[in-house]
């Protein structure tokens, strides 16, 4: 559905003329009047107001009770009380019943000094109780889940928990037992609630009721300092806020930004902070000595490091991952290109694309925004689990189908979280994206699509399905589409393939509507448009042609690149092909690798190893995917002597003739911005701390034309028939990252390598649930999944105990372990 | 130069010129007249108090070296760690950290306990809002004063400090003392 358009209306309050939109809830429209009504249930980005707590009674003439000012619209004309001796008396008496059964613990609550309830009473209540009666009773505290703990004795039964668990993430866990006053918070057979995002009921309970476990009893809000910054460990770049005390954090709270995260973290950024204060992280450079990695100090890394570079000018090979910065990326490729005059950078893990094309990709006109997603017509979720690979954007494509009847159509390999929310479904072998995609055109434009869903592995009207939905719900259709889609040998087809859906679907690009990648890494985006591809330079300018991330992999296990850069990524556990890398990394003679844990590839094969600065410590900016410009702010201080990761390119830069004359962050951002023309313009102060979208600004137009799709698309490679074996197929779970394993709080999320099967593969293997299997050699669990299309298997990536990037076929069989 | 009052002043009040009569009544009059108080208390004796052999007593309400306190009966602390000592000090002297209890390791009587309790004496200005913030009556101010040390470090009181007994007792002064 498009955005609603509002009327604004006038109405008064307390006396004064207030204008707001119709239909805003005079809670929130008493704001624009700077007038407050107390709330405790009442929280809009939960949805429909439910008018549980009764604390928001207003006074409005004309209707003889008292109203709940969050669930009455205003409009026009409305004279609205709020300071009259029957809404006090009201209010009174709601913060008397809301303590009847409250224990007022304060002094050993966690929420002590930062709650509403704790601020309301103070504000709007009597003062003192009288009500002499026993309190209700409850064992407390217990363990809602590792990561929260219950206070069923504080809870004031405003739902909030429960709605979130029902209608933001849908995971349906918490329920409400009992009735009135006997109610009380629970799971359905009290199992823990794990949930991917159950994180944010603890920042919603307006009482102590629910509190984190690894914050518990740790700092009050006056020992503390909020320091806003934003989230680096996937492309949703969530705006959060540090809680410091005492140079640690403790603690991170969503920043809500509407266009970005809608104020909701996953468990992952919200708990995953702990892996920044832990043992096991790199705190001091390390240099490989006789066989083992030593600290030493940065003066002797720095220097080693430079020499080794030194020696294999223009044979260097350098990868970025993901959670690399703007500035750092940008330093990066400047270092190995100019500097050691080697053109081999990437920071995709396969399939290079040229300029056009990543032009076309991601073109202003036809980029669809996160909050589009919310109100378009219709969603094509295309090759990727969102849940794992972005997972506040799927909290977003569900608010979109249960708010604004956002029609939803999901095209993937694996089984799709948000598949009961679609009403259209199809699945395709894994590595067939473009046969399905180029079906999918096939599809939307009449054509007949036999032969092309039969080599992309898919049912014919599965795909005539998802086409009719697209093609029929209205003008602005938004594809959400995986980065895997263009990996592999025929990235460019698919891209291409890609393209000419789109502009069938889109055929005049209008704002609302278009493209909306999810990346396989945080700042996948910045570091594409800063240069860090293999002959493409900042800005996407033509530079010298070089090897891509497989190309690097292969030359240097020929010994032809003696010399590999590592920016936050472990090849071993981030990238395919293993086989290749191993030998890759054992024949190069120098491995330079930027990481915060000693992570397989790092502690074999590394030969200077830099720690890589907490992501509270970092000073940066981040390309969101949608071309939100975003800052990641410095919360706390380097450990020690500890340098950033910037001035360490840099003076490597310097070491090796080429003094780059930066001494602050800041000044790379200057260098970013005067090297990338469409972020001309830009200055740190703008963007802020909500960022700034370049592509909605006027030097967008420096973008490169994109390369328009061609007229028709050629025979997609068919998906590998199975043959007795099965398809593989992969996902990187949002769990499988080294700062899950290494935080206290979320290391038992750690995943563990399990084989989803489908039921009927299964059973003709003679495989049951959770027995041991070899897939192809990798030792997993067998885990029986219905709804995984027959004849496929999927293994977890980013597991060192078990690879799957181990399996480079295709096929591979199934045999009990 | 003379100081001239202005108009508006009714009455200036002066001093006997200098010389004549006058000055020497203010060499010998005055003087004699503040001797005779001098003289008067010589038969008192000496009223010294000989510190720091000898104490002054002081006030019950004396705010002095605060004391952290256990509950008589179960020997637990009676400080839950909730911080609002901290909150109140209006020197920001007091650190908190809390932690929790366990059924095998329970140190106050609260779900939360005080795993760091420190009061640097240094800085604080002994007003007592510690003491009037704390829910529990865990903290008061005692009446010891003695507290100088070598080393401004020595002056941040730890818990244990704060829980045991002052070496010495500072003296109370009596009832209508
Ligand atoms: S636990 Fe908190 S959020 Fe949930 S109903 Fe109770 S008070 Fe509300
Ligand atoms: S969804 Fe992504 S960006 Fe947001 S908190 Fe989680 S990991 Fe961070
Ligand atoms: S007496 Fe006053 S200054 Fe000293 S610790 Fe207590 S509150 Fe702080
Ligand atoms: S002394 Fe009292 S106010 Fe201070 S932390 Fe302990 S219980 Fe709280
Ligand atoms: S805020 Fe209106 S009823 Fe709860």
């Amino acid at each position: 559905m498009p955005r609603p358009d509002r009327k604004t209306i006038t109405f008064s309050i307390d006396g004064r003329e207030v204008e707001a939109p119709e239909g805003t809830m005079l809670v929130d429209a008493a704001k624009l009047g700077d007038v407050e009504i107390p709330v405790f249930c009442y929280e809009p980005k939960l949805g429909a107001p439910v008018g549980a707590c009764r604390m928001c009674l207003v006074e409005i003439e004309g209707i003889p009770k008292l109203q709940a000012g969050c669930a009455t619209p205003v409009k026009d004309g409305m004279v609205v009380h709020t300071q009259t001796d029957k809404v006090r008396a009201a209010q009174n008496s709601v913060v008397e019943f809301l303590l009847v059964n409250h224990p007022l613990d304060c002094p050993v609550c966690d929420k002590g000094g930062e709650c509403p309830l704790q601020d309301i009473t103070f504000g709007w209540g009597r003062g003192r109780s009288r009500v002499v009666e026993p309190k209700r009773h409850f064992e407390k505290p217990l363990a809602l889940s590792p990561l929260i703990a219950i206070d069923r004795e504080r809870c004031i039964l405003c739902y909030r928990c429960v709605r979130f668990s029902q209608e933001v993430s849908e995971d349906y866990q918490l329920v409400l037992q009992e009735r009135g006053s006997e109610s009380f918070v629970a799971t359905f057979d009290g199992h823990p609630y794990v949930a991917p995002f159950s994180g944010n009921i603890i920042e919603l309970c307006p009482v102590g009721a629910l509190t984190s476990q690894p914050y518990r009893f740790r700092a009050r809000p006056w020992d503390i300092e909020q320091s806003g910054s934003v989230c680096n460990l996937c492309p949703g770049q969530c705006n959060v806020s540090y809680t410091v005390r005492d140079d640690r954090v403790l603690r991170v709270l969503a920043r809500d930004h509407h266009e970005v995260d809608d104020g909701w973290l996953c468990d992952r950024g919200r708990f995953a902070y702990q892996a920044m204060h832990v043992d096991e992280r790199i705190t001091a450079p390390m240099v490989r000595d006789g066989g083992v990695l030593r600290e030493v100090t940065w003066e002797r890394a720095l220097e080693e490091a430079a020499k080794a570079l030194g020696r294999a000018k223009g044979a260097v090979g350098a990868i970025a991952g993901g959670s690399t910065t703007n500035e750092e990326g940008f330093l990066l490729q400047r270092l190995v290109r100019e500097t050691l005059g080697s053109p081999h950078v990437d920071s995709r893990a396969s399939g290079a694309l040229p300029i056009g094309l990543h032009a076309a990709l991601s073109a202003p006109a036809t980029q669809a925004t996160v909050p589009d997603v919310e109100f378009a017509h219709a969603v094509l979720v295309l090759d990727t689990e969102l849940v794992d690979d972005m997972p506040i954007l799927d909290l977003r494509v569900r608010k979109g189908v249960r708010r604004n009847r956002v029609k939803l159509a999901v095209a993937t390999s694996r089984p799709s979280s948000l598949d009961a929310n679609a009403k259209a479904v199809a699945r395709f072998a894994p590595g067939a994206g473009e046969a399905f995609v180029a079906a999918l055109e096939a599809a939307i434009a009449g054509s007949p699509i036999g032969e092309l869903a039969a080599a992309a592995g898919a049912e014919e009207d599965a795909v005539t399905a998802v086409a009719d939905l697209l093609r029929e719900a209205g003008e602005d259709v938004v594809i959400v589409w995986g980065e895997r889609l263009t990996h592999g040998p025929r990235a460019v087809q698919a891209a291409q393939a890609l393209l000419k859906v789109s502009s069938r679907l889109n055929p005049n690009p209008h704002p609302g509507a278009g493209l909306l990648e999810v990346p396989a890494g945080a700042n996948a985006r910045g570091l594409r448009e800063v240069g860090v591809l293999p002959g493409i330079g900042p800005g996407l300018t033509e530079a010298a042609p070089g090897l891509d991330t497989p190309g690097i992999a292969a030359a240097a296990a020929n010994g032809e690149l003696p010399a590999l850069y590592f920016l936050h990524t472990d090849p071993l556990r981030d990238l395919p092909d293993r086989a290749t890398w191993q030998r890759a990394l054992d024949r190069a003679s120098t491995v330079i690798a930027h990481g915060a844990f000693l992570t397989e590839g790092l502690r074999e094969f590394a030969t200077v190893v830099f720690p890589t600065e907490a992501p509270a410590a970092k000073e940066g900016t981040l390309t969101h995917t949608d071309g939100r410009l975003q800052r990641m702010r410095q919360a706390i201080g380097h450990p020690g002597d500890s340098r950033s990761e910037w001035q360490v390119l840099a003076e490597l830069s310097k070491r090796l003739g080429d003094d780059l004359q930066l001494f602050t962050a800041p000044m790379v951002y200057a260098q970013v911005v005067d090297s990338v023309p469409f972020y001309a313009g830009i200055s740190l102060d703008d963007i802020g701390g909500v960022g700034v979208r370049w592509p909605a600004r006027e030097a967008a137009s420096a973008w490169p034309a994109g390369e328009s799709a061609p007229v028709g698309l050629e025979a997609p490679a068919a998906a590998a028939s199975p043959n007795g074996k099965l398809r593989v197929g992969t996902f990187r779970s949002v769990w499988a990252a080294p700062e899950v394993e290494a935080s206290p709080a979320l290391k038992f999320l750690a995943p563990k390598q399990r084989a989803e099967l489908a039921p009927s593969d299964a059973a003709r293997l003679g495989i049951g649930h959770g027995e041991h299997v070899l897939v192809g050699g990798v030792p997993a669990v067998a885990h029986l999944r219905t709804g995984t299309p027959e004849g496929t298997v999927f293994l977890e990536e980013g597991i060192e105990a078990a690879p799957a990037a181990a399996i480079t076929d295709p096929l591979a069989e199934v045999t009990k372990a | 130069m003379t100081w001239h009052p202005g108009d508006d002043v009714v009455e200036v009040l002066r001093g006997p010129k200098p010389g004549g009569p006058g000055g020497v009544y203010r060499a010998f009059g005055e003087t004699l007249r503040g001797l005779k108080t001098t003289f008067a208390r010589i038969p008192e004796g000496p009223t010294t108090i000989q510190y720091p052999e000898e104490k002054v007593p002081v006030y019950p309400r004396f705010r002095g070296r605060h004391r952290l306190h256990r509950f008589e009966d179960t020997g637990l602390e009676k400080c839950v760690g909730c911080s609002l000592c901290a909150a109140a000090c209006p020197s920001d002297c007091i650190r908190v950290v809390a932690a929790e209890n366990t059924p095998e390791h329970r140190v106050s009587a609260g779900e939360r306990y005080a795993a760091v309790y420190e009061i640097n004496l240094s800085r604080c200005i002994f007003c007592g809002y510690c003491e009037v913030a704390c829910p529990f009556d865990a903290i008061t101010l005692g009446h010891d004063f003695e507290m100088s040390d070598y080393h401004r470090s020595d002056l941040i009181f730890t818990k244990e400090m704060l829980l045991t007994e002052p070496l010495e007792r500072t003296p109370l002064r009596a009832e209508g003392e």
